[in-house]
């Protein structure tokens, strides 16, 4: 059973280096900057378009113009504009068809709708090419303060003879909370995003580099899962593991009762919670059991894999639970824990019978690998 | 030692004809992007004479002089005009492909000598 929880460890910075994303940086900046210029150049065209527009707009409105007419380079005589409601306008290839002024205007008009067209292209090319630029910059700065990745494969096969311990393991069943389950987790899940918006904004107005800060944003990792997980978890082989993992952490006996009458404010829990461990992690022995904490509850709502992060830097900003597979180099970077929240229902069976394993084999679980960056 | 030294010629060898082929590349890009835009430049030329009245006088400039012309066989010229275009844009894609196919095979030589290179002068290090 051990040997399936094994993952890997890769520091970022074997697999981007820092130099290398910098190059990219570098790089994407170049095309940005070319795209920028060509941009410019399409921008003219279209104020060139709209003067024409004007003039031609105005040309018919008297029969004939004074005008300089130029001769040569240099040379100007003045002459006199006839016909001015007759045009020849050039269609492109060398084909001139003859136009009166609104039908002149008509075409013009068509050309600038295309130039617009093109310039949103434009834009919307610069956007992406941005977004790219910092993200190769995030990369670079991440592989610069010695980020890892850790990734676990979650193993499929665990799961039978998992719930059958798991049912082994359930000495204390409490009932009655399914009818409010609903209500409750999307209440829950409103409040959680709020909180991860304000996390968010939080790590993004960057001042996140000491130690207790990541332990705090950590810890509000870890106390948020658990009540979604509470809720999510009808079933009473959750609760017990929790009382399991709360009974090892003295800190937190406390908070029992409250989980068992399962919340009637949840905020307040969960500000309560986040409080209660904070004031225990800030003290480093307790680091190994909050990593304990934070691997169980990723394993509960991610079932296919999951991406702890121990960073000794920044940022323990939460991300969306809409998270996909395929970002999650991105997210791994971040230094969060992603989890699927639109996995949980689906499948609470396996999930809860992961968290029995999961409880069960505590013990064993080497915990280096989430400490090494604190080293 | 003999060896060591055929095997950096060839590398040079193989790597100038690598950048050879690199330009090819980049030469039929840019032909490609003019077409492209003539393509484009085309379709509308199309697009506005389909737009003309029957009765509109369109003209070509040959050289420099403009040269009165039928629409109908205008607009028969420029569809030609697209279709040969669009001919070409097709050829270039594929011996564009072509090369991008001969310059990823280059690479490999390439790597691979420069393995055995390295290889050699491993094992000319130790001993």
């Amino acid at each position: 059973m051990e040997e399936t929880r094994k993952g890997t460890v890769t520091s970022l910075s074997s697999v981007f280096p820092a130099e290398e994303a910098q190059k990219a940086v570098k790089r994407v900046q170049d095309t940005i900057s070319d795209k920028k210029s060509e941009l410019d150049y399409l921008r003219g065209f279209v104020a060139d378009n709209n003067n024409l527009i004007n003039l031609v707009h105005k040309l018919p409105e008297q029969l004939s113009h004074d005008i300089m007419v130029p001769f040569g380079k240099a040379a100007f005589f003045p002459g006199r504009l006839v016909h001015t409601n007759e045009f020849l306008v050039l269609l492109g290839e060398g084909y001139y068809a003859e136009r009166t002024s609104k039908q002149t205007v008509e075409i013009l008009t068509r050309r600038g709708k295309s130039l617009d067209s093109r310039v949103d292209s434009i834009e919307a090319i610069i956007k992406d090419l941005q977004a790219e630029a910092s993200f190769f910059n995030a990369t670079a700065s991440e592989a610069l303060e010695g980020l890892v990745e850790i990734r676990e494969d979650y193993v499929e096969e665990d799961c039978k003879q998992e719930s059958k311990s798991g049912s082994l393991k359930q000495s204390a069943p409490n009932f009655g909370k399914t009818t409010a389950d609903d209500q409750q987790y999307a209440r829950m899940m409103s409040r959680l995003d709020e909180l991860e918006k304000q996390e968010e904004l939080a790590s993004e107005s960057g001042n996140h580099s000491d130690q207790s800060e990541e332990t705090t944003s950590d810890t509000d990792d870890i106390s948020y899962q658990r009540p979604t997980d509470n809720n999510l978890q009808s079933s009473q082989d959750f609760r017990q593991g929790m009382l399991l993992d709360q009974t090892k952490n003295k800190s937190m006996a406390a908070e029992i009762p409250k989980k068992q009458n399962h919340q009637e404010d949840i905020a307040d829990q969960l500000n309560f919670a986040s409080l209660a461990v904070q004031s225990k992690v800030q003290e480093k022995e307790n680091v190994p059991k909050k990593v304990r904490f934070v691997d169980q509850g990723e394993k509960l709502v991610h079932p296919e894999e999951k991406i702890v992060k121990a960073t000794t830097a920044s940022k323990g900003e939460v991300q969306h639970q809409t998270s996909q597979t395929s970002f999650d180099s991105r997210k791994a970077f971040t230094g969060s824990i992603i989890e699927h929240a639109e996995n949980i229902k689906a499948s609470p069976i396996e999930q809860s019978s992961t968290l029995s394993q999961v409880s069960g084999s505590q013990p064993k679980k080497p915990v280096s690998r989430f400490r090494m960056q604190r080293k | 030692m003999s060896t060591l030294r055929d095997l950096q010629r060839e590398l040079e060898n193989k790597a100038n004809d690598l950048s050879k082929l690199q330009k090819d590349i980049a030469k039929n890009h840019q032909v490609r992007k003019k077409y492209t835009v003539q393509l484009g430049e085309n379709e509308l030329v199309l697009k506005e004479l389909d737009l003309l009245k029957d009765d509109a006088n369109v003209y070509k400039l040959i050289g420099p002089v403009l040269v009165k012309q039928d629409l109908a066989e205008a607009n028969a010229n420029v569809r030609k005009r697209i279709e040969y275009i669009s001919a070409e844009l097709k050829r270039l894609d594929a011996t564009v492909q072509d090369l991008e196919e001969k310059q990823n095979s280059k690479k490999d030589t390439i790597l691979k000598l420069q393995q055995r290179i390295q290889s050699l002068q491993a094992g000319k290090g130790k001993a």
